[in-house]
């Protein structure tokens, strides 16, 4: 069971992991696409998602 | 005269028009296909997609980086969204609900497959403890990868009436972090298999001999040598490493959107992850009995790592015997218990 269990914890961690990682070296496509002539706006959650 | 005049002045600009407008048409065979302007106001979005044929697009011309962006209408987004809200559920169904009547059926025809001779109390290491760690981390990703991936096929129809729009929103919006983020475990759990398991999983001869027999599941206290992995866990092996292959490579274009180039490509993997997924939780189905309730003896494997003596000489004969020779399991002169049954 230990081994499950700590299949389970590296699971978890390598995901909230890869989350930081992502969001720390992609920009939102509301910055990523916005030139100097074109902005465009925050699309929030995308319509999914809570809040 | 002057009445001629103003015909005249009328007619010109109109005929004026009615050249470019043939003109138009002309250097646009899509467009002189259209029975109807696109751009009236009487136009309805139904005739416009109606109109449309394969490989047209409506398309805008943008300013931002994002070339995608400029696809506006194309009729493979409808077959795209018919597709998975009509055959993708279907197909799902039927592989998923097959799977479940098959194995039932299995098991109330065949019965639960024994240990022939009984247990034997002596026990032999089949998993070390960082083979069961990895297939623990990628079972445990799969299986939330497919109850949040069928979510978005059947959550619809099965979830939402339960639970209503607003639970049903919330459960989507954390299924969907969880399916996005928990892909990458997953994906390393996949490579570290195909290393530490690829070598006792080549197909040879003796494997044509363990499928001639059935397996030896199929009729009682019939069991074909096998090696550290009969054919039957090679099958499995090799459709988890290319299935699992084919949906990390769709989905790392789900993930990233923008590599795929356009949205007809990122349509068709979409179309191809969702096909393999529905076909890999059917055949992961029918792994998860055999290794449970299905075959006695056989979760010890993967639960402490140790299976009884006996249960390995049924179905691992050979790798017993090479076990044995590296001095690494007991001595052949294991206790043999009565026959189960």
């Amino acid at each position: 069971m230990k081994v499950f269990f700590a299949a389970l914890l590296f699971a978890a961690i390598a995901a909230v992991g890869m989350s930081v990682l992502l969001n720390t070296i992609q920009q939102p496509s509301s910055v990523a696409f916005t030139t100097g002539g074109a902005r465009v706006g925050d699309p929030g959650n995308n319509l999914v998602g809570p809040g | 005269m002057p009445s001629s005049l103003s015909t005249l002045r009328v007619s010109i600009p109109r005929a004026l028009c009615a050249a470019i407008a043939l003109l138009f048409v002309l250097a646009h065979p899509a467009a002189a296909q259209l029975s109807f302007k696109p751009t009236a106001e009487s136009v309805h979005e139904d005739q416009l997609l109606n109109a449309l044929k394969e490989g047209d697009k409506i398309t805008g011309r943008i300013s931002i980086p994002d070339a995608m962006a400029a696809s506006l209408i194309q009729p493979a987004g409808r077959e795209w969204r018919d597709f998975q809200r009509s055959k993708l559920p279907v197909i799902g169904g039927v592989a998923i609900i097959g799977m479940f009547a098959l194995l039932l059926i299995f098991l109330l025809v065949r019965g639960r497959i024994r240990i022939y001779h009984g247990f034997a109390g002596a026990k032999i290491l089949r998993f070390a403890s960082f083979e069961r760690f990895t297939h623990w981390l990628t079972a445990s990703c799969f299986i939330v990868l497919a109850l949040s991936g069928l979510n978005i096929s059947f959550g619809r129809i099965l979830i939402l009436p339960l639970f209503g729009p607003q639970a049903f929103a919330t459960l989507s919006a954390y299924a969907k972090l969880a399916h996005n983020y928990l892909a990458f475990p997953f994906m390393l759990g996949l490579l570290i298999m195909f290393l530490i398991w690829i070598k006792d999983n080549i197909p040879g001869k003796l494997d044509l001999e363990w499928l001639r027999q059935g397996g030896g599941i199929l009729f009682k206290g019939q069991h074909p040598p096998s090696r550290r992995f009969n054919a039957g866990q090679k099958g499995i092996f090799w459709i988890v490493i290319l299935g699992g292959a084919l949906m990390s490579v769709s989905g790392w274009f789900l993930l990233f959107p923008y590599l795929p180039g356009n949205v007809t490509t990122l349509q068709l993997w979409s179309v191809i992850h969702a096909v393999i997924a529905m076909l890999f939780i059917a055949v992961m189905l029918a792994h998860i009995y055999i290794g449970s309730i299905g075959m006695e003896g056989a979760f010890d494997a993967m639960g402490t790592g140790e299976v009884d003596l006996n249960w390995a000489k049924e179905h691992h004969s050979l790798w017993v015997e090479e076990e044995q020779a590296k001095g690494q399991a007991p001595s052949g002169n294991a206790p043999r218990a009565v026959p189960a049954e």
